[in-house]
C-alpha cells in the first residue's frame, strides 16, 4: 500500500537527505512505478548524467532497485534489454527509523557492532574492506587488532543476520510464466488493481535476494587452513543455488580481487522490522495482562524466531508447554516461574486469543494480535474525532462486518435515534463507513439507510492520513527550526529552551506515529 | 403499572356508557383509533383517513381526550407529532420505543446506572455468563423493574460496545473452570476502572490524528502544518 501522503513523506526524506536533484528522480519513480534510464530524463526533464548520478546514490543507499525485463517475443531479434529502475518504498521509509535499528543493536550487542551498523546505514553498502579502513581512520591501534576486532564485530552482526549481502546489481526478469498468469487471473478484480505494481516489485526483490545460504555467508581467505575446506563447501552450495543469482554474484567475485574488497553488505531491514515486529507483540501482550503472560510471550517469540520466514507471519510454530518452559527459565526475570505459573499464562494468553492452543501445542496468533492493535488504533481516533456515542456505533459495526440498518444500530448502541442518524452521516462524510441505500417501494417509511465499516479501505485511508501527519510532524519541526533563526529579539537561552522541548515533542511524536505507521503498513 | 387498571376497567364498561354521550363524528374518530390498537394513529394520517374537517377533527380529540376515551404518546419515529391511542391500549414498543424509553427519549441516566451496576456485578464474579449478571442483578435489587435475560444482555452487549468488557468463549480451564466449554461469558477489560478512557492511540494523541481540517491540510496551503492552529496550541511552550 503506497499511498499519496505516504509517498510526499518519502520524498520528503529523500530531499532532507538527498537534495532536491535525487529526490525529483525518485519522486518520478514512486509516482509513475519503474522507468528506464531515458524515460527518467524525459519525465523530470533533467539531463542525462544527473539522473545517473541521482540513481547511482539512491542505488548505493538501498532506495532504488535496478532490473531487466525481458520482453515477450523479443527473444528472436537479439532482444533489446534495456535496464529499469524500481523505487523501493519500503527502504525508504526505513530510514526513518534507523535511530530504532541502532537500539536494537545496542541492546543486543556490544559498541564495536553499534558503529559498523552506524557506518553501514549512513553509507548505505559497504565491503568488509571499507569498513576496516573507516575503523582504522578513527582509531590509532595496530591495524591487525582492529582488523580483528572489525570482522569479529561484523560476524556477530552477521550471525544475528543485522548485515546481509547486497542484492544483486541487475537481475534479469523474465517474463511471468504461464503459472503466474493464471494465478494472477484468479485474484478479483480490485485486489489485482492494487496488487498489480506490487508482484512487480516484489518479483524484483525476490530475484534479486541472494540465496538464503549465501545471503549471510562471510568467505574468508585470509586464514588458509580453516578456510579452505570453507571455501570448497561454500563453492558447492552456491552450485545448488539459483543460478540466475549465482550469475550476478558470480562476476562479482570473479578476479583475483578478494571477497574482503568486493562483496558489498548492508543492514538487513528485514531482520530489524522483524525485531520491531516481536517488540510489538510483546508491547500489545503488555497494555492488558500481567509480567508472567509477558514472559511467556516473550519466551516463545525467543524460541520460534528463526523458524520466522518472512516478516509479515500469521503464526508462530506450535510449541509444546515444556519446550515453552524450558526458554522461559533460560531468562532472568523468568528463572522464578513456575511451570503452572507458565500454563496459567497460557490459559490467559488465550483470552483475548494471542495464544492459540491445539492438541497440547501452543503458538502465537500474530494475526490476531496485529488485527486487534489496528482496531484500538483507529477506535482510538473515531472516540477522540466523533465521541463516545460514535465510539460505541463504529465497534458495532466493525465487529459485525456487515451491513447494519440504522434503528438496530441505534438500539443496540443506546444512542437516541436522530443522534444516530447523525453521527453516521459525519462518519460516512469522513469515509470511515460505507452507505448502502435501501429503497422499498410501496410501504410508508420508503427508505432505509445500511452502514458497514469497510476495513481494507478505511485501514489505506487511516494509513494515508498517519503518512499525512508524520509529514506535518517533520515539516513542522523544519519550521521551527527556520523560524528560531529569526526570533532573534527574545533571549536566547529561553528561545533555545522553548525548540528543546518543542523538538523533543515532535520528535518523539513522530517516532511513535511511525510505530503505528509500522503497525498498518510492515507489520 | 397501575394506571392500567383504569382504562381497562373503562373498556368493560365501554359499549353502554360511551357510545351514549358521543357525537357521530366523535365516534368516528374514536373508532379509527381504536382500529389501530396498540399503534395508536398520527393526527396527520387520521386526517388522511377520515373524510372531515381538519377543525372538526381536532375537535373531536380534545373531547375524546376529556373523556379520557383516547391518550397521547410520543411516538419516538417523530416525537413532534401528535399521536394517538385509544385508552384501553397500552403504546406498543415501535411507539414508545421499548423498555429504555421514557416519554419518547432515551432514559440515559437509567441506563448508565444498569450498566455500572452491571458491569460491577461482572467485575466481582471475575468471569460471568449472561445468567450469572441476571442473577447478581435480581438479588441486588438495583432496579425497581424486574429485567428479563435479553434485557441485561442488551445492557451487558452495550459495555462490550463500551470496550468496559469483553465476550470470550469458556475454554473449562483456570478461571473458567465452573463454566461448561464453549459457553459465552463476560469479563472486564484488564487493567483500568469503570469508565476508564480505553488507551489512548497514537493518532489521537497527536493534533492531525484528530484535525477535522486534515483534507485540506497541505505543505504550502492555507491550512498548513506552518499555520496550524493546533499545534501553536500544542507547542505553546
Amino acid at each position: 500500500m503506497v499511498t499519496q501522503h505516504g509517498i510526499k513523506y518519502a520524498v520528503l526524506l529523500i530531499t532532507t537527505h538527498f537534495g532536491d536533484l535525487v529526490a525529483k528522480v525518485c519522486e518520478c519513480l514512486l509516482r509513475k512505478g519503474p522507468l528506464t534510464l531515458q524515460a527518467i530524463v524525459r519525465f523530470t526533464e533533467l539531463t542525462s548524467s544527473q539522473v545517473k548520478n541521482s540513481l547511482l546514490v539512491l542505488i548505493q543507499h538501498n532506495c532504488v532497485q535496478a532490473f531487466i525485463l525481458e520482453q515477450p517475443g523479443s527473444h528472436g531479434d537479439g532482444a533489446k534489454l534495456n535496464s529499469q529502475y524500481i523505487a523501493l518504498f519500503n527502504n525508504i521509509i526505513h530510514r526513518w527509523r534507523f535511530p530504532k535499528f541502532l537500539t536494537i543493536v545496542s541492546q543486543k550487542l556490544d559498541k564495536q557492532c553499534v558503529e559498523l551498523i552506524e557506518a553501514l546505514l549512513l553509507h548505505g553498502r559497504l565491503t568488509l574492506k571499507q569498513m576496516s579502513d573507516r575503523a582504522k581512520s578513527a582509531q590509532n591501534e595496530g591495524d591487525d587488532v582492529i582488523l580483528d576486532a572489525v570482522r569479529e564485530a561484523f560476524i556477530k552482526l552477521l550471525n544475528a543476520h543485522f548485515v546481509e549481502r547486497c542484492p544483486a546489481a541487475e537481475p534479469v526478469l523474465t517474463k511471468p510464466t504461464e503459472e503466474e498468469t493464471s494465478a494472477r487471473k484468479r485474484v478479483p478484480k480490485s485486489a489485482k488493481i492494487l496488487e498489480g505494481k506490487e508482484t512487480l516489485e516484489q518479483r524484483v526483490l525476490e530475484a534479486a535476494t541472494p540465496s538464503e545460504a549465501l545471503r549471510f555467508l562471510l568467505v574468508t581467505r585470509t586464514e588458509p587452513a580453516a578456510d579452505g575446506g570453507k571455501d570448497e563447501n561454500n563453492s558447492s552450495s552456491m552450485t545448488v543455488g539459483k543460478k540466475r543469482k549465482l550469475d550476478a554474484l558470480e562476476s562479482e567475485t570473479e578476479g583475483e580481487a578478494t571477497d574482503e574488497q568486493v562483496v558489498l553488505w548492508r543492514a538487513n531491514f528485514e531482520e530489524f522490522i522483524r525485531r520491531l515486529r516481536h517488540k510489538a507483540f510483546i508491547e500489545n501482550v503488555r497494555a492488558c495482562l500481567d509480567d508472567g503472560a509477558v514472559i511467556v510471550i516473550s519466551a516463545m517469540l525467543e524460541a520460534t524466531r528463526t523458524a520466522e520466514k518472512k516478516v509479515k507471519t500469521e503464526n508462530s510454530v506450535p510449541l509444546s508447554l515444556n519446550s515453552i518452559y524450558e526458554e522461559v527459565i533460560k531468562s532472568e526475570e523468568g528463572r522464578n516461574i513456575t511451570f503452572d505459573r507458565v500454563r496459567a499464562s497460557l490459559v490467559q494468553l488465550s483470552c483475548p486469543p494471542f495464544v492459540k492452543a491445539v492438541n497440547e501445542s501452543y503458538s502465537i496468533d500474530f494475526k490476531k494480535i496485529i488485527e486487534l492493535a489496528q482496531n484500538d488504533e483507529v477506535e482510538s481516533i473515531v472516540l477522540k474525532r466523533y465521541g463516545r456515542d460514535a465510539y460505541r456505533m463504529f465497534r458495532l459495526l466493525s465487529s459485525t462486518a456487515r451491513l447494519l440498518e440504522t434503528d438496530k444500530i441505534a438500539d443496540t448502541a443506546f444512542v437516541e435515534k436522530k443522534d444516530t442518524t447523525k453521527i453516521l452521516y459525519k462518519l460516512w462524510k469522513d469515509d470511515y463507513l460505507h452507505m448502502e441505500k435501501l429503497q422499498l417501494t410501496g410501504a410508508r417509511q420508503s427508505q432505509f439507510l445500511l452502514w458497514k465499516v469497510n476495513k481494507n479501505t478505511l485501514w489505506e485511508h487511516v494509513l494515508d492520513e498517519m503518512f499525512h501527519a508524520a509529514l506535518n510532524l517533520s515539516l513542522r519541526v523544519a519550521h521551527e527550526l527556520e523560524q528560531e533563526k529569526e526570533l532573534l529579539n527574545l533571549p536566547q537561552d529561553k528561545r533555545v529552551n522553548r525548540l528543546r522541548k518543542v523538538r523533543l515533542l515532535l520528535e518523539s511524536s513522530q517516532m511513535k506515529l511511525d510505530d503505528a505507521i509500522m503497525l498498518f503498513h510492515d507489520f | 403499572m397501575s394506571r392500567l387498571q383504569g382504562p381497562n376497567a373503562l373498556k368493560r364498561k365501554r359499549p353502554g356508557a360511551t357510545s351514549d354521550s358521543l357525537t357521530e363524528h366523535e365516534r368516528i374518530v374514536h373508532d379509527v383509533i381504536q382500529g389501530k390498537q396498540d399503534m395508536g394513529i398520527s393526527q396527520r394520517d387520521m386526517k388522511r383517513e377520515i373524510n372531515l374537517p381538519d377543525n372538526l377533527v381536532t375537535k373531536c380529540l380534545k373531547s375524546l381526550l376529556a373523556k379520557n376515551l383516547i391518550k397521547e404518546v410520543k411516538n419516538i419515529q417523530n416525537r413532534g407529532r401528535k399521536h394517538f391511542i385509544s385508552a384501553e391500549f397500552e403504546p406498543s414498543n415501535e411507539i414508545t420505543g421499548g423498555a429504555w424509553y421514557v416519554e419518547g427519549s432515551l432514559d440515559t441516566e437509567y441506563i448508565n446506572v444498569l450498566k455500572e451496576q452491571c458491569w460491577r456485578k461482572i467485575y466481582g464474579l471475575k468471569v460471568a455468563t449472561l445468567e450469572g449478571v441476571t442473577d447478581a442483578i435480581k438479588r441486588s435489587n438495583v432496579s425497581q423493574i424486574e429485567l428479563s435475560k435479553q434485557q441485561i444482555e442488551e445492557i451487558v452487549k452495550a459495555l462490550v460496545l463500551d470496550n468496559e468488557v469483553m465476550e470470550v468463549k469458556s475454554s473449562g480451564t483456570g478461571e473458567f473452570a465452573s463454566i461448561p466449554v464453549g459457553k459465552v461469558c463476560y469479563k472486564c477489560i484488564g487493567k483500568r476502572g469503570y469508565g476508564g478512557e480505553p488507551k489512548v492511540g497514537t493518532m489521537a494523541s497527536i493534533p492531525c490524528g484528530v484535525c477535522p481540517q486534515i483534507s485540506h491540510c497541505t505543505p504550502d496551503g492555507i491550512i498548513s502544518p506552518k499555520t496550524c492552529v493546533y499545534y501553536k496550541k500544542w507547542l505553546d511552550f
